[in-house]
Order: structure tokens, then sequence, then C-alpha cells
């Protein structure tokens, strides 16, 4: 009889949602659509495939903006690991300072980090210290803080303790314990994630040109202002190339560090 | 004169919990191999840690050539650590640092904080640590990392780190529960050898009543934060040894 | 082995000039370590960052902030026009999220390497085509999409689809690659056929890790969502965008604050549903 009733639930529930799905999409779909600018499903066609070429003569001019992109990658990352650093120390329960005050401040600040997007610490950058690759480091770093001092404080949390022990038997001090114990059990997991996180970076450092941030945002931004869909599909491709030697490199490393 | 004296040291905890040392004194000469045996709980790794105070003792006296332990500030009880070795029971060695470095390690008492993060261990640090390993038969090891060794051999990395310290006591804490039999007696001899030849009095805590009779010449019994028993292996008999392990046969 | 004392003094005088760096390892290590500084240092200089307009920084944005962006306009962002924008986002997230898993379900079983059906065919395909659609940035995705489909939440939905097929897709595929091969075995040999295999054997096991990632596909949706109506796609990133082109930073900073108290609700949600799936397992 329970179990009548537990399928019957799943039953109405499902229904109801399939139910809310579809009303979503005719309010908001079909609805909001312009489905006259649209056309046939032929305009459609006609429409990407004006996005099916490639300008070779775009190429040569994106070496620049792609060096840019890697190292606006680079550098946010390095940023954001300086960053995450003190966040992670006083978002570990065994290692923060002052526990009321420092644990949830930096608890909080994980959080913020996650959930501002990229784009949108770009908008307030940008504003901040104007145009140029600057903006889009500072916005990388700080979307990256929030993932990686995470990892980092769990590792902290999870140290062996034994290590720390010993050398504190021994005579070292404070410093020493850190350097010693503690810095060889967090390091391995902590440059893991900060290579995963730098892969990821390489994507969003991509995009930050499209509100001003220099690389290959940028390009994408004026080929598209140009009407120029073959050089939009170019740039494209050249962003892909950059992830792919991301991924390469993230891999390689991380099996080295294992 | 004793080399350390232990007098009526009491120690918790916590400031609420059970009292787990409850009054304990003995002395410690220049050329003993203590033993420290009695059931599991009894407080035989507070004890031996209350000695350099990674365990705060609560109360009582503890003095090493003298030198009161338990009133020492901070840098001195730094200074006095280094003059006090410990091996552990698992080892307690960084796993991913090598074999070498691991001994070494036990120079940090003696070296500043910035040539602690380039590992700037002087030349002759470097020489006695190759030294001790070759001591301790693991100088082919000494580039590998900790974790890729066995429990027998990590165990004399500990040994060699301790000694690095020249050490004036050495602490061992359950050298052999994490080593099967064989290789726990080797162990033992080894340890018993260096203290002979480096003149170094060891206070042990074992388990094993066996390996604590045959390589000790003195034994202390713990049965629940007290003293029951104090005084040369040869004196310990089947009595002395029901009366200390008592509890854990209930 | 005992402690051996001797293993000879030439042995020993040899060892006594051991180097740090001798260890081949250690010398690579150093290496990679000095050149990726070297980058570092000199993409700083090729990027022309101005040291100086970092430390300008913390200054420049406190006064920003007080100057122009305070007090943040907080009636703007409860009127109705914006509050209707923030249901369109929460729609346009939940139906990317939504389509993106359903299609990454397929794609998955299809790359994954244990279980795929056409392991020389549609395994490189699949996991083309995932890669695909997670290397290419969904705001990138939303721009393409409103070039050829015009404004509206219809190009949002799609970015966010596609973005789920990549983001869902790969995590899909790695918990099918991780399951306990016995229950299959056991499946295909009563001659089962592998759409059956994979809906008996493989279903079960990752229907809980599969939960997970789904509470986690609509975490980055939603955030996503709030983002996408900047290029065009509806929801609340077009009253960011506007109102950034307009000045109206007291309102801009109210629209901000929104997006960011939302996304911490829908990840508070998120946590809750992850607990209550937690209690019952």
């Amino acid at each position: 009889m329970r179990r009548r009733r537990r399928r019957a639930i799943r039953f109405a529930a499902t229904l109801g949602l399939a139910v809310l799905v579809l009303w979503s999409i005719e309010a908001t779909i079909v609805a909001d659509t312009d489905w006259q600018r649209i056309g046939s499903p032929a305009a459609v066609l006609k429409s990407v495939s004006r996005f099916l070429t490639i300008d070779f003569g775009l190429i040569p001019q994106l070496l620049v903006p792609m060096l840019e992109t890697f190292m606006m990658a680079c550098l946010g990352t390095l940023l954001g690991v300086f960053i995450s650093l003190p966040v992670a120390w006083f978002g570990a329960l065994n290692a923060t300072p002052f526990k009321p005050l420092t644990y949830p401040l930096a608890r909080f600040m994980m959080t913020l980090s996650r959930s501002i997007h990229e784009i949108v610490w770009a908008l307030i950058f940008v504003a901040a210290v104007g145009l140029g690759a600057l903006p889009g480091i500072l916005a990388i770093a700080m979307r990256s803080v929030g993932f990686i001092s995470k990892i980092i404080a769990e590792a902290i949390e999870d140290v062996d303790p034994k290590p720390v022990e010993a050398i504190r038997a021994v005579g070292g001090n404070g410093f020493q314990v850190l350097l010693y114990a503690i810095v060889p059990q967090v390091l391995p997991v902590a440059l893991g994630t900060v290579i995963f996180e730098w892969d990821i970076n390489i994507r969003r450092s991509a995009i930050m040109g499209l509100v001003g941030a220099g690389g290959l945002g940028l390009t994408f931004f004026r080929q598209m202002a140009m009407y120029n869909y073959g050089g939009v599909t170019t740039v494209i491709l050249a962003i892909l190339c950059l992830i792919i030697l991301g991924e390469v490199v993230s891999t390689a490393a991380r099996k080295a560090l294992i | 004169m004793p080399i350390l004296e232990v007098k009526d040291l009491r120690a918790r905890y916590s400031a609420r919990g059970p009292e787990i040392l409850k009054g304990i004194s003995f002395d410690v000469e220049a050329e003993d191999f203590l033993a420290i045996i009695g059931p599991s709980g009894a407080g035989k790794s507070t004890l031996i840690r209350c000695i350099n105070r990674l365990v705060e003792p609560k109360s009582g006296e503890i003095r090493l050539y003298g030198a009161e332990v338990t009133k020492m500030a901070a840098p001195e009880l730094r200074r006095l650590r280094r003059n006090i070795g410990m091996i552990f029971q698992e080892f307690n060695l960084v796993n991913r640092m090598s074999v070498l470095d691991n001994v070494l390690s036990g120079r940090l008492g003696y070296v500043g904080n910035l040539r602690s993060i380039f590992r700037m261990f002087s030349r002759s640090d470097i020489a006695r640590g190759l030294e001790l390993l070759d001591r301790v038969g693991l100088s082919d090891q000494v580039d590998k990392r900790a974790d890729q060794l066995s429990g027998g051999q990590r165990q004399r990395v500990g040994i060699a780190r301790a000694l690095m310290q020249d050490p004036k006591l050495l602490l061992v804490d359950e050298p052999t529960s994490s080593l099967d039999p064989k290789i726990s007696r080797e162990v033992m001899a080894l340890i018993r050898e260096i203290a002979d030849e480096f003149k170094v009095p060891v206070l042990c805590n074992i388990h094993d009543v066996q390996l604590a009779m045959e390589f000790c010449n003195k034994i202390i019994g713990l049965q629940d934060g007290i003293k029951m028993f104090d005084g040369p292996t040869e004196t310990m008999d089947r009595r002395n040894l029901d009366q200390i392990y008592a509890m854990e046969v209930l | 082995m005992t402690a051996l004392g001797d293993s000879g003094m030439a042995a020993r005088v040899a060892r006594r000039r051991w180097r740090r760096w001798r260890d081949p390892g250690a010398l690579m290590r150093g290496g990679i370590l000095l050149a990726v500084l070297v980058f570092l240092g000199y993409s700083v200089h090729f990027l022309d960052v101005d040291l100086a307009r970092l430390l300008d920084l913390f200054g420049r944005t406190g006064r920003l902030l007080a100057e122009r962006y305070f007090p943040a306009d907080l009636e703007y962002v409860l009127a109705k026009g914006y509050i209707a924008s923030v249901l369109e986002t929460v729609q346009m997230a939940y139906l990317g999220a939504l389509f993106g898993m359903l299609l990454a379900v397929p794609l998955a079983w299809f790359a994954a390497f244990n279980m795929t059906p056409g392991p020389r065919s549609l395994y490189p395909a699949a996991r083309l085509a995932i890669m695909g659609c997670r290397s290419v940035h969904e705001m990138i995705w939303t721009i393409l999409f409103v070039t050829i489909l015009g404004f509206g939440m219809l190009p949002g939905v799609l970015a966010l689809t596609m973005f789920c097929i990549g983001f869902a897709g790969k995590l899909f595929a790695e918990e099918i690659e991780a399951i306990d091969r016995g229950p299959v075995e056991a499946l295909r040999a009563t001659g089962a056929n592998e759409l059956q295999v994979m809906i008996y054997a493989v279903l079960p096991q990752v229907r809980v890790a599969w939960t997970g990632i789904a509470i986690y596909t609509w975490d980055v949706a939603f955030r996503a969502a709030t983002v996408v109506g900047f290029f065009g796609a509806g929801g609340m990133g077009w009253y960011l965008k506007r109102n950034i082109q307009q000045l109206e930073n007291q309102r801009v900073a109210a629209i901000l604050i929104s997006i960011v108290a939302l996304v911490i609700v829908s990840e508070a949600v998120s946590a809750w549903a992850r607990a209550v799936m937690a209690k019952a397992k």
C-alpha cells in the first residue's frame, strides 16, 4: 500500500514538473520570441551557414590576442592563488585565528567569489580601473579565489597531525612546523587544484574582452561589430586552440603531481 | 646524578576531564634503557609526551639535567626539545619529503627560518645525516620519498632523525607497535645499540613485555595513571606483571 | 638487516659530496619553476599591467563605490518589470539545465569509455561534442544564438542548454566510468541489449551521483542565466546592460546586489536539497 502511495506521489510530481516545464516554455520561448524575424528553418540555416567559413586573413592578427588571453589567464590564476592563501587559512576550522569572526568571513568570501559571474566581476573592475588587461586579470583572480581557497582549506583541515607532532618535538618553531609538516601535505592538492582552475580560467579569459578587458574577447567583439561572421568563427577556433593547449598541459601536469 | 627526574607528575587532557597521570615519580640515570609498560589507557603515551611538553602537565616537576621543564617559556622549551630526540609509534615522517630531508629536519631546532625555507642545512649537517643513515643501514635510500619505504625502514629513518639532534635523552613511544615481530626485534636492537654507542639514556614506552625484558635494564609499570612497579628488569616477575595488567584481563 | 656500521670508507667519502640538485627530478622541477616565473614576469610587462594602477585600485574603488554606487537604488529592483525579469531568468535557467541534462544523458552514455555502444564511432564523436560544448564559453554561445535568432529568451535557453550539455555531460560520463561492472556483466549474460543494460544496470548505480550533479548543474546554470541577458538573451542581465550604458550607477549597484543575493539564495536551496537527499539515502 505504501509503495503504491509513493509511486502515486512520484507520478504526480513528475506530471506537475512536466506541466511546469511546458508552461515555462510557452511563457518564455514561445511568447517572447520574435518568430517573424527568425523566419523559416531555412532562413535559420542560412544564418548559421554564414558562420561556417574561416577568415584566413585574420589569423596573423590573432596571435597577439591569443598570447594576451593566455597571459591574462596565467596572471589571473596567480593573483587568485595569492588571495586564496589567507582566505584558506581563515577558512580552515583548525587553523583559523579567531573562529567566531575569521571563519565566517572566509566562508562568505568563498561563496561571494563563486556566486558572482566572471562577467560581473569584469564589469566591476572595468569600472574601477579602466579598460585593458588589468580588469580581466583581477576578475579572473576574484572568480578563482572561491574554489581554490575552499580546496586548500579542506586540505588544511584534513592534515595529518603526526608530522606536526614530530617537528614540534624536534624543537621547530611555528613557522618550521608550517613549512615542514603542513605545507608538504597541502601542496600537492593545492597545486592540482590551481592547475585545474588555470585550465578553466583560459576559457574565462577569452571572454573578458567582451566587456573591455583585452585578449581574444575584444577581437571577437570587433568581428561581430563588423558583421564578419567568418572572422567570428576563426576567433572561436583560436579560443578552442588555446583551450586544447590548456587541457593538454593541465592533464600532463596533474598526472606528474601524483 | 640522574639525567631526568620526575616528581609527582599529574596530567589531564582537558580541564574537566579525568586525571590521566596521578602523581608519577621516577628517575632516569645516564646509562638507563628504561621501559614503561602497562595496559592501554594506563597513561604511557601521556607520560612520554609530558617530558618534552607535547602534552602540558597539570602539576609536578620534571628536571632534565637539573633544569625545570614545566616552567620553561617557549624559546627555552624549543632549546630543550632540540636536546630530546623522539621516536614515534607511527614514525611521524613527512611522507613526501626524501629520507635525507626527513633526517635533516631533526636539526630544525638549530636552523633559522630563512634557511628552513630553502632547506639550506650546513655541510656538516648533511654529512652527519648521511653518516647516520649509513649507521642505520639506509644509505641506498637517501633520496627516496619517505612513503616509498617499508615500516621497518621508516622507523630507522625516525631513529636517524632523532640522533641528528645529538640528543641528551631519547623518548621512544611504542616503536614497534606498527611493525611485525621480526622487524620489531631488529628495531629494538638498533635502538639499544645506538643508545649504548652514543651514550644516550632512553625512556621507552612499550607494550610487548618480552621485548622490554630483553632489551631494557629497568622497567616501570603503569596502571591507570599510577606507578605500580619501578625496578631493574631482573626483579620483575609474574606476580608484578599480573598486578600491572590486572585490569586488562577483565 | 640490523644496523651495519661499515659500508665502506670509499662509499662514505663519495656520498659526502651529495648535492641537492644532483637529483634529476629536482633539477627539472627547479627548471620548470624558473621558466614559469620568467614567463609570468614577462607577461606583466607584455600586458602593460600598471602595478601603480593596481595599488591605486583600493582607493579608487572605495571612492567610486561611495560616491557613485551608494546608496543602491533598491526600489528599482523591487519594481514589477524587474521582478518579471528575475522570473524569466529562473525559467531560462531551469529550462536550460533540464534540456541540457536530458541531452547529456545519452551523450554521456556514448562518451563513457566503459559502456559506450560504439567505441570507434560514437565514443570519439560524443567526447568531441561534450568537449566542444564545454570549451565554448556560455557567453559566446549566447552571442551566437542571439545573432542567429534575435533577442529574447530562446537564444538564452539554447545557450544555457549547450553549456549544460558540456557541463553535465562530462560529469555524468565520469560517473558512468566509475561504476561496478558486476551488474553489467550479469545483465549482458542474460542477453539484454546495450540500452537495457544501460537502464537496468548502470542508471541505478549512478542515480544518486547524477542527482548531485543535477543540483550542481542548476547552480551554474542559474549563475550564468543571470548574465546572459547582458548580451541580449532575456532576464536580469539585460537590465544590467541598459543601466550601465545609461550610467545609472545606483541602479547598477542594486542590480548587482540582487544578482548576488539571488545566487546565494539559489545555492542555499541547493545545499538544502543536497542535505535532504543525503538523509533520504
